[in-house]
């Protein structure tokens, strides 16, 4: 005579027809329940149980997260601009020249509109609305000294400077005009940039 | 009211007599830029940016060749490719053979089948979910070209059997407007010229001039083509509702699409809506171009075809398209007396697609009395020349030829060549000192200031050599340049406004026009401050939406002083108002209000820092709020104050409008305010590229409104003026016709390493025909500073690069060493 041993039952939805029974996508091996698939993926075939659908990609933008189904050609500008709806990031000449596209993007200085979005899963990036909305000093700093005529450039000199400022604190003159050479300005507001950029370091130095 | 209007200036040759005896807003430093933190946060909105639900995007073809004609089309691939909503084609019966008027007085075809330069617009336009499969439609479209030869060249265009750079005129149909253009029984490049003063200047006695001359110089300048594309990629949207239309509109000219849609679609003026937000970068250019209205025809025939808004856009590449109105080729004799004063000054000019009188400064700002200036115009297979920053080139580019080799002649320092030919249409500087004293200008010598100024600035005594005399410890050449010219803003226009004080005491100024980054509306917003009496603070000016009232919209210089006047009327009568007010019990069906200063009258009364007080006791004041605010309350229950506006009285409401001389000069209306500009140089004697160490601007603006307004044409000028003699110029391709550097990469505007430093001086002499003796200086820098270089370069080299833009190639060149 065996013993009784005794059996924890699990009440579950057992499917009743084979179609309803769950389906392993690489191997065809059918399942009872939606756990016990995911956990033979993981085990057997060491793969995500629920991947995405392709081309989605996660972004932190500044400092929300966010995720994206994105097509292979999209750059990361377009998404930003176009799809998300941050037009403050500009596009100029559209092939990487002029620096109005730039956002930062872990912490680099990088021109959207040469990025591919797809590249960007698992990024963080700041755009210019998130420096404002930060309250960094630079944006007063830039309205104070006029650094804007047409306004188009601004947020990609504003970026590009914050940039800099995040790596040093205490820039020369010399040293931010090679940080602002890649950015372009039609309206010649160029000799004004260093000014504000320079009260903006002493503004965040005297915070410190 | 009358008296009122009395006061205010509106004889365009007669100096501001109203101006007051200090300011407190206007010329004020540190008043903070209304559109600065919308810029500067990446929150101001432009065209670009803005999608409506359902959006489609329309793509133009554009053509290959530079001369050629369509003969067959096959758009049905493009059709096909999903996401194509509809593609209009040259031949569709709404548009073929139709002319549709433009504000520039011209009758444009919608879409050409004959291209003219490479890169034009025509044929056809995709219009499609996305800008991706939009021009992946364009390459989809097959057309049967019939390529013609083409020419590039203004001179070789004039000689004998040159290609047609528009053939299709030699059979134009009688009584069009392409008739005037070449006239049937002759095939030529040639056109009539554009403006100014007709295909021949002449000033004085040219002979007499040459018979009085001591020393005589010859030579040629050339001027190639460049241009400006905006640094926003232009587009427009259109948008229909019903019977009603609403536009966005990337443009200089907004209110001007509301005569055009209404005469191009039928609609009353009325049921139309326009926005112009903020703009990236416009110089001109573009809104000049005839062509400059058809692509927003084109959005809005096609949204009312798709039942979608639409959005024209060109790519960077279609921006290239047109250029600044100085292409030319020019010859000079100049005569002088050794002493330094000019005496003949003779010009021969071809110009490219458009032309602009070059003797024009000669004329205005000189006392030289004899000019003799033959101008010829052809037509090339390059795009359109219009004025960029400015129609002023020209002038600018022969004045300061014509000065600089004078000057080099006769050893002489050319600030003093300057100042010796300094006067107006002939007359000498007492003569204009006459002119000043019985026009009610000041007693001033506007071009002696700027020069002993800039010259202190610079230091130009100690650093201004011979030509070639002084290499550095570097190796590179050391060199000073000079240029000087009036400063023009043509004072004309017409431009209307309101203004409104709102329930709590902020002030609107009612216009629509459009933005271009000059801090303009700021700048007015302390005029109407000054003449109110309010804080500058208090009042603002959102100018982007259609408030059916348009200011003088930027071209040229002209705005800031014709819609100034306008902002000093709106103020003075808003005051006034304000006053009446302040000083008359309200009578309302149930209740009596007294009046916020009863028993005083509104001369008893005045306005300062948003407070009115009264006169003979200052301390007795309230605020504007206090006084403009609704006393009705609310329907049910009484209150002192509530958020509703004009139930207690009315709107404090005014509006004005303005007309301010025309285009040019009125005859005997003499150009008084004069600028000049120093540069400091190296010359690179192996690879002949130059570097601009320093540049120092001094302008006589008059009277300097925002004085960071100024310096900021100061300092944008120098940048855009330098890059465009120095980086910036398109190149085609000989033997195809092809642009090669159509785009950002390769067509260089300056970036912040262009020049070292600039130095900005204002001054301010009053000399002006704007509100406050103030003139314009927009233009003026960015034009003006091109030229600088050609005497730099001679300085520091002894050689003469008179062609523009001074590429290294032609400096070797000059050097013999290319």
């Amino acid at each position: 005579m065996s013993e009784k041993v005794s059996k924890k039952t699990v009440r579950v939805n057992k499917p009743t027809h084979d179609l309803a029974r769950y389906s392993c996508p690489y191997c065809l091996d059918t399942f009872d329940s939606f756990e016990a698939i995911k956990s033979h993926i993981i085990d057997k075939h060491k793969a995500e149980p629920l991947p995405e659908p392709e081309g989605t990609i996660h972004l932190t933008i500044n400092g929300q997260k966010y995720r994206f189904q994105v097509e292979p050609d999209w750059t990361l500008h377009y998404l930003i601009h176009d799809r998300l709806g941050f037009t403050g990031t500009k596009l100029m000449c559209d092939r990487g020249a002029c620096g109005s596209c730039t956002v930062i993007m872990n912490g680099r200085p990088i021109l959207s509109c040469m990025t591919l979005a797809i590249e960007c899963n698992g990024k963080q990036i700041e755009t210019v609305e998130g420096i404002a909305a930060s309250g960094h000093p630079l944006v007063e700093a830039y309205v104070k000294h006029h650094c804007m005529q047409c306004g188009y450039c601004t947020p990609g000199f504003v970026v590009t400077a914050k940039a800099l400022l995040d790596r040093n604190l205490n820039p020369t003159e010399q040293e931010i005009r090679e940080a602002l050479g890649g950015n372009l300005c039609r309206c010649g507001t160029y000799p004004q940039h260093p000014k504000a950029i320079l009260e903006a370091a002493q503004t965040l130095r005297e915070a410190k | 009211m009358d008296r009122l209007f009395e006061e205010m200036p509106s004889n365009p040759m007669e100096h501001d007599r109203y101006i007051p005896e200090t300011f407190r807003e206007i010329g004020k430093r540190g008043v903070r830029r209304i559109d600065g933190y919308r810029k500067a946060s990446g929150q101001a909105v432009y065209t670009r940016d803005i999608q409506l639900p359902g959006m489609l995007y329309a793509r133009f073809l554009t053509s290959p060749y530079p001369n050629a004609k369509i003969r067959s089309m096959n758009t049905g691939k493009a059709e096909a490719l999903y996401g194509v909503r509809a593609v209009l084609r040259y031949d569709d019966p709404e548009i073929r053979g139709k002319k549709i008027t433009s504000t520039q007085g011209s009758e444009e075809e919608v879409l050409s089948e004959y291209a003219y330069f490479q890169g034009q617009p025509l044929g056809a336009v995709v219009v499609a979910d996305t800008e991706d499969i939009a021009a992946q439609a364009l390459g989809l479209i097959e057309v049967d070209w019939e390529e013609r030869p083409f020419v590039l060249d203004q001179v070789e265009a004039l000689e004998t059997g040159a290609a047609l750079a528009r053939p299709q005129w030699s059979s134009a149909p009688k009584g069009t407007i392409m008739e005037d253009w070449a006239p049937p029984s002759e095939l030529s490049n040639q056109m009539p010229v554009s403006f100014g003063f007709g295909p021949v200047l002449h000033f004085g006695d040219i002979d007499k001039g040459f018979g009085e001359a001591e020393v005589v110089v010859e030579f040629t300048a050339r001027r190639h083509y460049h241009g400006c594309p905006d640094a926003e990629m232009l587009s427009g949207i259109t948008r229909w509702e019903g019977e009603c239309v609403e536009l966005w509109l990337h443009h200089q000219h907004p209110y001007e699409h509301k005569w055009t849609m209404h005469e191009w679609f039928g609609i009353p003026m009325n049921h139309i809506k326009i926005h112009s937000p903020y703009n990236g970068a416009m110089f001109g250019g573009w809104n000049w171009m005839d062509y400059s209205m058809i692509p927003q025809y084109v959005s809005a025939l096609m949204a009312k075809r798709t039942g979608r808004p639409v959005k024209w856009i060109f790519s960077r590449r279609d921006d290239f398209t047109f250029g600044q109105m100085d292409v030319m080729t020019s010859d000079y004799r100049v005569g002088a007396r050794r002493d330094g004063t000019i005496t003949a000054v003779r010009i021969k000019s071809i110009y490219a697609n458009c032309s602009f009188e070059g003797a024009s400064h000669i004329l205005e700002n000189t006392r030289i009395p004899n000019i003799y200036s033959e101008t010829m115009l052809a037509q090339v297979n390059k795009g359109p020349t219009m004025a960029i920053r400015c129609e002023q080139s020209p002038p600018c580019f022969c004045l300061s030829q014509v000065f600089n080799h004078v000057a080099a002649e006769l050893g002489m320092d050319p600030a003093d060549v300057a100042l010796i030919n300094d006067g107006a249409e002939g007359k000498n500087m007492e003569e204009l000192a006459e002119f000043k004293r019985s026009h009610g200008f000041p007693d001033r010598d506007s071009l002696r200031e700027c020069v002993e100024a800039g010259k202190k600035s610079i230091g130009w005594d100690r650093k201004w050599h011979a030509p070639g005399a002084r290499k550095l410890p570097n190796g590179r050449m050391h060199g000073m340049g000079f240029i000087w010219s009036q400063e023009w803003d043509d004072t004309r226009g017409a431009g209307s406004a309101g203004l409104m004080i709102q329930a709590d005491g902020t002030v609107n100024i009612i216009a629509l026009r459009s933005d271009i980054g000059l801090n303009a509306e700021t700048a007015y917003c302390q005029i109407v401050a000054e003449e109110l009496g309010m804080r500058a603070e208090d009042v603002f000016f959102r100018q982007q939406d259609d408030v059916y009232l348009p200011l003088m919209t930027p071209d040229g210089s002209c705005n800031l002083t014709t819609n100034g006047y306008v902002m000093k009327k709106i103020a003075k009568l808003a005051k006034q108002k304000l006053l009446e007010l302040a000083t008359t019990p309200s009578h309302l069906i149930e209740r009596d209000i007294p009046a916020a200063f009863p028993g005083l009258k509104p001369a008893d009364l005045d306005v300062k820092d948003s407070f009115v007080y009264v006169r003979a006791d200052p301390s007795n004041r309230k605020s504007v709020k206090d006084v403009v605010k609704d006393l009705k309350g609310s329907v049910i229950l009484p209150r002192e104050y509530a958020a509703i506006q004009n139930t207690s009285h009315e709107p404090v409401y005014v509006w004005a409008w303005h007309r301010q001389g025309r285009f040019g000069l009125e005859p005997g209306r003499h150009r008084l305010c004069r600028q000049a500009h120093f540069c400091e140089i190296e010359v690179d004697t192996e690879t002949g590229e130059i570097e601009i160490t320093r540049v120092v601007n001094a302008n006589d603006v008059g009277k300097a409104i925002s004085p960071e307004a100024v310096e900021g044409q100061q300092y944008g000028g120098t940048y855009m003026g330098i890059g465009r003699n120095h980086s910036e110029e398109y190149v085609w391709d000989g033997p195809t016709g092809v642009i090669l550097n159509g785009n950002l990469l390769d067509y260089k505007f300056a970036t912040i390493h262009e020049v070292g430093s600039v130095d900005t001086i204002i001054i301010e002499t009053g000399l002006g025909y704007g509100p406050y003796g103030s003139i314009g200086v927009g233009e003026d820098v960015g034009t003006i500073t091109s030229y600088l270089l050609h005497s730099a370069v001679y300085n520091a080299i002894g050689k003469w690069v008179d062609d523009a833009p001074i590429t290294p190639d032609k400096v070797l060149k000059a050097l013999g060493k290319a």
